[in-house]
């Protein structure tokens, strides 16, 4: 159980808190990179500020302030700037297992994390910052793994690191902005884990990057003596064709089709992924034709790339950004400047040979034949000439060089695309024209960032290699340092992490209006007034998200086909389904906000932190209304994970925890009732009762004003009597009898109690304690073990599994079976509920345990579960999915090895009420599914 | 235009008398080709068709003319009108033979009997490389090297003409060709960017400022990126152009900070490099040894073809060679001139044709190396017509 201090604005109603315990403020390690953003020279450079997603729970977090010992001293680190916080990146348990000859000083090939590609535009930067160390001495964990038989040994003889990689661009022609930001952050200190030699380095300032790029070898000298650092240059191509392979393996959904305007992802089946091109679009156009890992050719290229676009549209139009030309193209005609085949054949077609009079016949054709200067043109117009003519180029030899190389797939990136619809289209258009449909092109959502990649990717022992997709959760909420102009007369003092985050809300470019500074409660910060000419490069930023590496992740074993599988029911392609769910996430913000405040007490900073959280988020959600496809391909479930990344981005860790906690209260306070009436019960009533009770339970739900009534009216078991009442059989897809044969046996068949059963719960309160726990004892009571499956991290009322032991304990007061089962499984020993030693016989019982399910997310993707969830999956044979977002927005049509019982909410009138989602009809009606 | 007045010229010492005149009327220059028989010969051109049995002598001219003037071409066809006879249909091509049909018609009277583009373009291809010793040439590093053609061996070939845009036609054989590419990024293209950046009043003035310009203020070559460097492992030179106009990016050099030689020179070589670089590939695709160039972009200028020979070098690593024509921006008028031979005369050749150049004096292009000039005067050809 858990319970905090009084709830300020919810208040207990009469339910009486038994118990205190003060629970440790969850950590989230974010606090290295909320920086406060550096002043330079009257720019403002913003560090992304990212969450944790996933599995960072845990105790004993400290500020940053407390664990800054100078762990990198680099010769020419400022030593007033704040420092990334290296210090935690120590290897601590894993240190003994790295090979000892690391200690060497001259040791330069360890894991860095920082990699740049030094283009001729523009400058990339990959950097790798670490997840904070987990507590090692969860106890939990510790029984969980011995009795998973999770080992401790590392396939690796060097650890992984759990982290993120953010993906950062500066223009070359301002490579000092570039440098202050690596120095701020202190990026060209050693390694991430360089604790253990980077005091020998830095006495030699020997620190070694990575580096790719023209520019690795011109500006080798600048950075040497701005950073004392060395560049170790990587081939370009190499990094290139490494970069490409690493997105195209890691992340799903990375490539994509724009026809026409319209984004499609591809699904790229990695032992089917070689033989293809690369068209790497940057100043210039690199052709690689790609066989395999860095096994490759470049076959082609061209001189008319982004550098003439942007050059020649420069001479052209005056524009002082690459970003505000193409922003520019959006707005024009090319047929006042490109010759087309109609102006040539007097408005018509050339038929013969299959040319539209709309066809370019010859682009800038038409400045040719009229008396017009330069001056008599539209700036407009002309990008878009330029534009077209450069992308039909390069899409028309891209495609000419597949075809001689018999390469299916072509896949353009580079930063001339920079996601800009009009540019895609034209290569896409040029692809499909010359090859007649048969070809498509594809684009690379971090199409701007393959060397940079490729040249992180170079560090030995990184132990990307052979990371997998469902190790990489991306986040859209790190965003690329914006440089913004801002006045120098600010107040001297330094930004404050809230100020960014404000600022975060305000830069997330959409097209709602911002509420003005004024309106913020903010007063004295600035909040800028004109995006103007950014406007384009923000909103394109937004698509390359955080990528967080957590090597513990695992496809979750027991899926039927994890090729083929979609958590998603909803596919939020269907605009109007987008709509509904904008609707009810919109409306139901003002009280989201309001609950997030209150659980972090109310106070001003809570307020200033819930108006910024308020105004990311419909931003976010704005741009996804515009463009869905944004962030990636968009189904419901991350749609509602977004919002709880964004509470999270805004440090609300735990928004429900007070409901969450009186609920709890409530809910145990009657359950010995319960117990008591079902042990009345013969098995079968019980076992029927039971399945009922678990979607009666689910009623308890947090949003629900019907809820709260009930809870005024009437006593919790009541209610909860009132709702199973409501559940008589039969169900419309009623598969209880099914189930009842195998816990029961029928006639002569004996039955057959499951080896192991996954619970995977939801709702705190009713849900889990009048619902899944007597559920779950009833498994225990047949020989099953019992395997609780909760979130990592809280995601609305969702009891996470760092409450579940607690609550467990408390439910166990009551009851010998979970007792029992709750030591054999490990739960007692960190609870302090363990009093009566006497009694103690766990060897009798099967284990109840808790596991994490790796998401902090309402919705669960089975493909990136724990490895504690997987470990346990292995030997299950009953899987038991409940509610709403894990059986029913995700996994709904999900098919598992081993036998499942998916139970959600008959119930469209307590939450969101006066919205019947589509899938209502479909699927409300069918509460139980049990396949076997 | 200077050709008008090299065909006054001829006119002045000989009055030509034109029996046969067809157009190429382009997106921005009308090309003709017309017949003059050897004078004193046969006055009346309408004996042209009578005789039969022998060869009629004469010589086929060649002029152009700026679709923007064409009045000029107006003027010129009228003044000579009278000795077209009475049946006043010429043969025309190129998109301007529908798009000025109505104004031919209600200045002149004469109706323009429209031939297909491609048609013509191949047919005044073969011609040329059948009939004309030494048509075709090669041209690396500033030497020009004439290809004999084995008319027996000629076939299958790719004819690239670079007008406004660029047209890339497999020809397998006469009338027997596909239009196969293309690009937008031609004549057009360096004629019409050109002129907005550089206020250059005519084409050649363009062309002709290219001749003195660097390309390496504007273009970012590869040595830019790699600090003077090769980036030897893929094979690129320090001075290969890694990003045509790329330099503008960097510095903060307005328009007219910037030479318009230099900027016509970088202009040329990217569109040159570029048509070269995409008939290469497409000439691969198809399996043709050998590319042809033809149309008005190339002018004979020295600088376009060593910058399209070597990109198609380049790129086909020396197995490739581009080869041009000589009289490469009359393809398409040579083609719908051939069409009136085509129903009445069966498969009539002109062959035996014997070029002529022009009084040296006539050539005004004084600016174009002696080379250039060379190729500029065969402005007509001697040749007898015969009928099969």
């Amino acid at each position: 159980m858990a319970s905090l201090k009084e709830d300020p604005i919810l208040g207990i109603d009469g339910i009486t808190i038994k118990e205190e315990f003060e629970i440790a403020k969850p950590v989230i390690d974010k606090l290295r990179e909320d920086r406060p953003a550096l002043e330079t020279e009257g720019t403002v450079i913003k560090g992304e500020s990212v969450i944790d997603k996933v599995i960072e729970e845990g105790s004993g977090g400290q500020g940053e302030r407390d664990m800054v010992p100078p762990t990198c001293t680099s010769i020419h680190r400022s030593g007033s700037r704040p420092q990334l916080d290296l210090s935690k990146a120590a290897i601590e348990g894993n240190f003994e297992e790295r090979d000892p000859t690391i200690l060497l000083p001259n040791q330069s090939d360890d894991i860095s994390h920082l990699a740049l590609d030094i283009g001729g535009s523009l400058i990339k930067l990959v950097y790798f910052s670490r997840h904070q160390d987990r507590p090692t001495n969860d106890k939990r964990k510790k029984t969980v793994k011995e009795r998973l038989g999770l080992s401790n040994g590392n396939r690796r003889s060097y650890p992984i690191l759990g982290g993120r990689l953010h993906f950062v661009k500066f223009e070359t022609s301002k490579i000092n902005e570039c440098l202050d930001f690596i120095s701020s952050k202190q990026l060209h200190c050693g390694g991430v884990d360089s604790h253990s030699w980077h005091s020998d380095t830095s006495s030699n300032g020997n620190a070694v990057i990575k580096a790719t790029g023209g520019g690795a070898y011109k500006y080798a000298d600048l950075l040497k003596e701005r950073l004392g650092v060395s560049l170790d240059k990587e081939d370009e191509m190499d990094c290139l064709v490494a970069g490409a392979n690493f997105l195209l393996k890691a992340i799903r959904h990375e490539a994509f089709t724009h026809m026409e305007g319209q984004k499609e992802f591809v699904q790229i089946d990695q032992n089917d992924m070689f033989p293809y091109l690369l068209v790497n679009i940057g100043s210039g156009v690199s052709m690689i034709k790609v066989d395999g890992d860095g096994k490759f050719e470049r076959v082609s290229g061209t001189n008319v790339g982004g550098g003439t676009y942007w050059g020649l549209g420069r001479l052209l139009t005056k524009c002082k950004s690459f970003d505000e030309l193409l922003e520019l193209s959006q707005r024009g005609d090319n047929g006042t400047i490109d010759m087309l085949v109609g102006d040539i054949y007097g408005g018509m077609d050339y038929n013969k040979i299959g040319l539209s009079a709309s066809t370019i016949a010859s682009s800038f054709g038409k400045a040719i034949s009229e008396k017009k200067e330069l001056t008599n043109y539209r700036p407009e117009d002309i990008s878009l000439s330029l534009l077209r003519m450069i992308s039909y180029n390069i899409g028309q030899i891209s495609y000419l060089n597949a075809l001689r190389f018999g390469l299916k797939r072509i896949f353009f990136g580079g930063f001339f695309i920079r996601g800009h619809a009009y540019t895609m289209d034209a290569i896409s258009f040029a692809v499909h024209f010359w090859s007649k449909g048969e070809a498509q092109a594809m684009f690379l959502r971090h199409e701007g960032f393959l060397g940079a990649l490729g040249a992180f990717m170079s560090y030995e022992k990184h132990g990307l290699d052979d990371l997998m997709v469902h190790q990489l959760v991306e986040s859209y909420l790190g965003l690329h340092p914006v440089k913004r102009k801002r006045k120098r007369k600010r107040k001297r003092k330094r930004i404050s992490w809230m100020e960014k985050f404000v600022q975060k809300g305000t830069e997330i470019t959409a097209p709602v209006p911002m509420a003005s500074s004024g309106t913020t409660g903010l007063g004295g910060f600035e909040v800028p007034s004109s995006k103007g000419g950014t406007l384009r490069s923000d909103a394109s930023a937004l698509n390359v998200g955080v990528l967080h590496l957590v090597p513990t992740l695992e496809v979750f074993p027991q899926l039927a086909d994890p090729k083929m599988y979609e958590p998603n029911t909803i596919d939020l392609a269907d605009h109007s389904e987008l709509e509904y769910w904008f609707t009810v996430l919109s409306d139901h913000l003002p009280d989201l906000v309001d609950k997030a405040v209150a659980s972090e007490g109310g106070t001003d900073d809570s307020k200033r932190r819930g108006d910024a959280f308020a105004r990311a988020f419909s931003a976010h959600l704005a741009r996804l209304m515009e463009e869905p496809a944004a962030y990636g391909k968009l189904g419901l479930a991350n749609l509602l994970e977004l919002r709880e990344e964004c509470l999270r981005e805004f440090q609300f860790v735990d928004a429900y925890r007070s409901i969450k906690q009186r609920e709890n209260e409530a809910s145990l306070a009657v359950l010995p009732d319960l117990l008591v009436e079902l042990d009345s019960m013969t098995e079968e009533t019980r076992l029927l009762t039971l399945i009922e009770g678990v979607l009666a339970a689910n009623i308890f739900d947090w949003g629900s004003r019907a809820c709260v009534e009930l809870y005024h009216k009437g006593t919790i078991i009541e209610i909860y009597r009132m709702s199973r009442n409501k559940m008589q059989r039969p169900w419309r897809v009623d598969d209880f009898d099914a189930f009842k044969e195998r816990m029961l046996g029928s006639g002569d068949k004996k039955p057959c109690p499951h080896k192991r059963a996954l619970l995977f719960v939801d709702n705190s309160g009713a849900d889990v304690i009048l619902g899944m726990l007597p559920l779950a004892r009833e498994l225990l009571r047949h020989g099953t073990e019992v395997v609780l499956v909760a979130n990592s991290l809280p995601a609305l009322n969702d009891v996470t599994a760092m409450e579940l032991p607690d609550i467990v304990a408390e439910a166990a007061k009551h009851c010998d079976i979970l007792r029992r089962a709750a030591e054999a499984g490990g739960l007692l020993v960190d609870a302090m509920i363990n009093t009566s030693d006497g009694s103690k016989d766990n060897s009798s019982s099967v284990p109840l345990m808790v596991v994490e399910n790796g998401c902090g997310s309402p919705c669960i993707d089975l493909r990136q579960v724990s490895s504690e969830l997987a470990a346990a999956a292995k030997d299950a044979d009953l899987i038991v999915l409940e509610g709403m977002g894990r059986a029913l927005h995700t996994n709904f049509n999900t098919r598992f090895k081993c036998e499942a019982l998916k139970r959600c909410r008959r119930n469209s009138n307590l939450r969101n009420e006066g919205h019947i989602p589509r899938l209502e009809l479909k699927i409300y009606s069918l509460p139980v599914v049990y396949n076997s | 235009m200077d050709c008008l007045r090299e065909i006054e010229t001829d006119g002045n010492s000989n009055p030509i008398q034109i029996s046969r005149l067809a157009l190429d009327i382009g997106g921005s220059l009308i090309k003709l080709v017309y017949f003059s028989r050897d004078s004193g010969d046969h006055e009346d051109p309408l004996n042209d068709s009578v005789r039969i049995s022998n060869g009629v002598n004469g010589r086929l001219h060649f002029a152009k003319f700026e679709t923007t003037n064409i009045n000029d071409c107006l003027q010129f066809i009228s003044a000579n009108k009278l000795f077209f006879g009475v049946t006043i249909h010429l043969k025309a091509t190129g998109g301007g033979a529908y798009k000025f049909s109505d104004l031919f018609k209600e200045k002149l009277g004469i109706s323009l009997e429209k031939e297909d583009e491609m048609d013509c373009l191949v047919t005044g291809a073969n011609f040329l490389l059948k009939a004309v010793n030494h048509e075709a040439f090669t041209y690396l590093n500033g030497q020009k090297e004439f290809v004999q053609i084995d008319h027996n061996d000629l076939y299958p070939y790719l004819l690239v003409n670079i007008g406004s845009g660029v047209s890339m036609i497999k020809v397998d054989g006469d009338g027997k060709f596909e239009r196969v590419s293309g690009t937008s990024v031609g004549g057009g293209t360096f004629w019409g960017l050109g002129k907005l950046l550089t206020k250059c009043q005519s084409f050649d003035e363009l062309l002709e400022l290219s001749q003195r310009g660097n390309n390496r203020v504007l273009d970012m070559l590869v040595g830019d990126i790699y600090g003077g460097m090769d980036y030897s492992k893929i094979g690129l030179s320090s001075t290969a152009i890694a990003s045509s106009f790329g330099r503008a990016i960097s510095n903060s050099n307005e328009l007219h900070d910037y030479k318009p030689e230099d900027v016509s020179r970088s202009l040329l070589r990217m569109i040159s490099n570029n048509i070269g670089q995409i008939s290469y590939l497409n000439a691969l695709q198809f399996g043709l040894k050998r590319i042809f160039f033809g149309g008005f972009f190339t002018r004979g200028h020295s600088y376009t073809m060593d910058t399209i020979s070597v990109a198609v070098h380049f790129w086909s690593k020396g197995e490739a060679k581009a080869m041009f024509l000589r009289h490469e921006g009359f393809l398409g008028a040579l083609g719908a001139f051939m069409s009136y031979e085509r129903h009445s005369l069966g498969d009539l050749m002109v062959n035996q044709s014997v070029q002529i150049p022009v009084d040296a004096s006539s050539s005004t292009d004084t600016n174009y190396n002696p080379l250039e000039r060379d190729l500029n005067e065969t402005e007509s050809m001697q040749c007898s017509v015969y009928q099969a």
